[in-house]
């Protein structure tokens, strides 16, 4: 079986999951309270940055620090969960394909779902400044190349991230364990990004690239720049490590 | 209490106390790490050492307290629709609403459990950083048993939402984006924070003595209006099963 067709079957099962109505209902919070509170974005003089700079990083930066790594636990549950419901995984374990292969091919649809939100999220800040700008009869467009440039940044910073909640899923067989642990490592990232070790923490990344954006933005707020030396190894170095330990240990509590 | 007895009993082995005893050593161990790093940030404030102490970190301590009671409420439901378990629950001579009780009281027990292991952090710090205040335990105490107060809401409604659905995912994902909602609405105004969610991000010393009182009747009242939403959606669903 090609690798392809395996994530084919992965997007098959989870097709009725109505995880996609949470991921919308999520964007479209997201971006409700930029859209009611749009004349906020002409008071940033203090932070020389301009109102559609503002709107855009704002709206971003709520996504990056909660609802996006939090959405993608859960996202590692159904996928979990789907599987063990009526002993799917030991059907699965029984085919001729390896399971590092399986493991990849499940990672590989939850990196999909994250490129999903994102492109939902562009898709929904196009949608609000275009509303926004009625309202406030201001043009808040920006650029649909930066946006890109930018939100791409995020959602590929954001990949450390989804391996090791994916070793999360996948490793701890309590539920409770590897939800609690997934969505109590988001809520530090606030202040990881503040110190000198944030390379080292993956779920502070994507906010990461988002804030040393608003500090380019901002012409009298300085945060601290992307820095590729130490960053890269380290991020390169988290994801071999947690997908290696993943695929290995992938349906290793099943086959006992 | 027989129901809460037989809830108790379904957790023991799903890790639901061991993941409170963690969360709550989590939470606690937010003041104490701040303090440890930037202390003279703090130390000297014209201020109460409680309130400094929940000022700088009671964000980030409910919000994992949120978080857990978001993820235990569906744990618990979960262990009952995985393998169809409820469906038997449903054909004992016992009313519906009384599982999901004796189910808010386990998550409640857990709560405590959490403040309790809090408040013994907050307490702790008070005294190793700051000049300890006479009242200091009756501060601590009327603090904490605001917060427990602010949160039985959520505790109810995370329930409530958990029991709606069969599927732990999209109870988890209408928690999460519920939480992120939280986490939206500016802690200044009365009426959006009134958002069950939102209330245990509340603090003591943020407000007056009226609208302290404000809150707690606010509370008091959500939490008996979920309750009793949840015993209406329990009859109406039996009618269509």
């Amino acid at each position: 079986m090609s690798f392809l067709s395996l994530v084919g079957v992965e997007w098959g099962k989870i097709r009725r999951s109505k995880i996609f109505l949470i991921l919308v209902l999520a964007t479209i919070i997201l971006w409700i309270p930029s859209i009611l509170n749009a004349d906020l974005n002409f008071g940033m003089q203090a932070e020389g940055i301009s109102p559609e700079n503002n709107f855009f990083i704002q709206g971003f930066m709520a996504m990056a620090w909660f609802l996006f790594p939090a959405t993608m636990v859960v996202v590692t549950v159904l996928q979990i969960q789907t599987e063990k419901s009526g002993h799917g995984i030991l059907k699965m374990l029984a085919l001729p394909v390896s399971t590092a292969k399986l493991c990849m091919a499940k990672f590989v649809v939850l990196v999909s779902f994250s490129a999903i939100q994102f492109l939902m999220s562009v898709g929904m800040y196009y949608i609000s400044i275009a509303i926004a700008s009625h309202t406030q009869g201001y043009d808040f467009f920006l650029s649909p190349l930066f946006v890109c440039k930018e939100v791409g940044m995020m959602w590929l910073s954001s990949i450390p991230m989804l391996t090791f909640f994916w070793l999360l899923a996948v490793c701890i067989q309590t539920p409770v364990f590897s939800i609690g642990i997934g969505l109590a490592s988001v809520v530090p990232s606030v202040l990881m990004i503040n110190t000198k070790v944030w390379f080292a923490y993956p779920m502070a990344y994507p906010f990461f690239v988002i804030t040393s954006e608003y500090g380019k933005l901002a012409a009298n707020i300085s945060t601290e720049q992307v820095r590729l030396i130490p960053w890269l190894p380290t991020a390169a170095l988290i994801t071999a490590v947690c997908l290696t330990i993943s695929c290995i240990r992938f349906g290793q509590a099943e086959r006992r | 209490m027989s129901s809460f007895v037989l809830e108790r009993r379904k957790v023991k082995r799903t890790g639901f106390m061991p993941a409170f005893w963690g969360g709550g050593i989590l939470a606690a161990a937010v003041p104490v790490v701040d303090m440890a790093l930037r202390s003279e940030m703090y130390v000297g404030r014209n201020d109460s050492p409680v309130n400094i102490l929940l000022d700088a970190n009671w964000q980030m301590m409910s919000m994992l307290n949120i978080l857990l009671i978001v993820a235990g409420a569906c744990i618990m439901y979960h262990t009952e629709y995985a393998d169809n378990a409820i469906q038997r629950m449903c054909t004992l001579p016992t009313k519906e609403s009384a599982m999901f009780f004796g189910k808010t009281a386990v998550l409640i027990t857990g709560s405590i459990l959490l403040l309790v292991i809090e408040a013994v952090s907050v307490f702790c710090c008070s005294l190793y950083w700051f000049e300890p205040t006479a009242d200091l335990y009756i501060e601590i105490f009327k603090n904490f048993g605001f917060f427990f107060l602010l949160m039985l809401p959520v505790i109810l409604l995370s329930l409530v939402i958990a029991s709606m659905s069969r599927n732990m995912w999209i109870s988890l994902g209408i928690g999460v984006v519920c939480v992120f909602v939280a986490t939206m609405i500016p802690t200044r105004n009365f009426l959006p924070t009134l958002f069950p969610f939102a209330m245990p991000f509340q603090r003591l010393g943020n407000h007056a003595a009226d609208a302290v009182r404000n809150y707690a009747i606010a509370g008091a009242v959500e939490t008996a209006l979920i309750a009793l939403l949840e015993v209406i959606i329990l009859k109406v669903r039996r009618l269509f099963e």
